[in-house]
């Protein structure tokens, strides 16, 4: 057979039949057939080995899971955390520290009800057993102003 | 005129894997006779080493038999055999992570005929080997099951779970390939 004819599909087919003929000749069938009975009759089924291959995959379900759920907690988390006081600081006070110069003591009394809610500066003030309507005007604005941050 | 000798039935694939189901294991023995030397064969094509084949025939059929009871009959017992011939080649590579040399080895040779015309298709054989390791998995088992098995596009479709048209188109890109590697 010369390379050329190996362009053919028929004679790359031939070849191809003739692939592994030899190791198909040396096969010992009857033995093989034995051996074969021989193992199923013996060896236990495979379900450890059944579990051990779907085992990663449910390994790798879950982590994917965990890692979903961990990012769901964190971007929460963050979102709850956003600082609540400065927010209503500045909506109040017009967006600055600057404002609150501006703003009468009544004004000021109101903004820190309205911030005051359990907030930890609202209780580092409380617990000197200080109400606002004990503040001055001016220490109203520093706790204000403290509490922008 | 002699009244003819009553043929014995010979059971098919279908009636020895009940059997098998029922505990007969002459039936598996049987199922093993019949289908070894093709798997053999296909294993060999797959890229088995030659060594290596008697053990991979068996660990094909092992895997066979414990998984009989997820075959539908939607191919050929051999075909659907054969098709988890090609994993266990798979595997067995994957394991050894040796580099695959194919010898010309006593596989691979011709035995009779001109000595010249034996060693010209012997590296015909050797070449067609190398092609077929270059393969996708899908091409290759394609080709051989056409090529090699003889079967029709539409039994190795159901095997391979695809259609008849692609595995005509897998076949197709395996023979264009295989002629590049050859020439």
């Amino acid at each position: 057979m010369s390379d050329d004819a190996l362009l053919h599909d028929e004679q790359l087919q031939e070849v191809a039949r003739r692939l592994g003929a030899r190791a198909a000749d040396r096969l010992d069938v009857e033995r093989t057939a034995q051996a074969v009975v021989a193992r199923l009759r013996t060896e236990p089924r495979a379900e450890i080995r059944v579990l051990g291959r779907i085992r990663p995959a449910w390994l790798r379900i879950a982590a994917m899971l965990l890692v979903v759920v961990g990012a769901a907690v964190v971007v929460r988390s963050v979102w709850h955390n956003q600082p609540a006081a400065t927010h209503l600081v500045a909506g109040a006070g017009g967006g600055g520290g600057a404002e609150l110069n501006d703003l009468s003591l009544d004004q000021l009394r109101q903004v820190l009800e309205d911030v005051g809610q359990p907030g930890e500066e609202y209780e580092a003030v409380s617990s000197q057993d200080v109400g606002l309507e004990d503040l001055s005007a001016l220490e109203l604005r520093a706790l204000l102003e403290s509490l922008e941050g | 005129m002699t009244p003819a000798e009553p043929v014995a039935a010979v059971p098919t694939d279908a009636a020895l894997i009940a059997a098998w189901h029922g505990g007969d294991e002459p039936a598996a023995a049987e199922l093993v006779r019949r289908h070894a030397r093709a798997l053999a064969r296909f294993l060999a094509g797959a890229g088995a080493l030659a060594a290596d084949v008697d053990d991979l025939v068996q660990e094909t059929f092992i895997r066979a038999f414990r998984a009989l009871g997820r075959f539908r009959g939607q191919c050929q017992f051999r075909t659907w055999l054969l098709t988890i011939g090609g994993n266990v080649v798979k595997d067995a590579h994957r394991r050894s992570r040796r580099a695959r040399v194919v010898p010309l080895g006593d596989g691979l040779r011709a035995t009779d005929g001109d000595p010249h015309e034996r060693a010209v298709a012997g590296e015909a054989e050797r070449r067609l080997a190398a092609g077929l390791e270059q393969l996708p998995r899908m091409q290759r088992e394609v080709f051989l099951l056409r090529a090699q098995q003889g079967l029709e596009y539409a039994e190795i479709a159901a095997a391979l779970g695809t259609t008849p048209g692609a595995a005509r188109v897998h076949y197709h890109h395996a023979v264009r390939r295989l002629k590049e590697y050859v020439k």
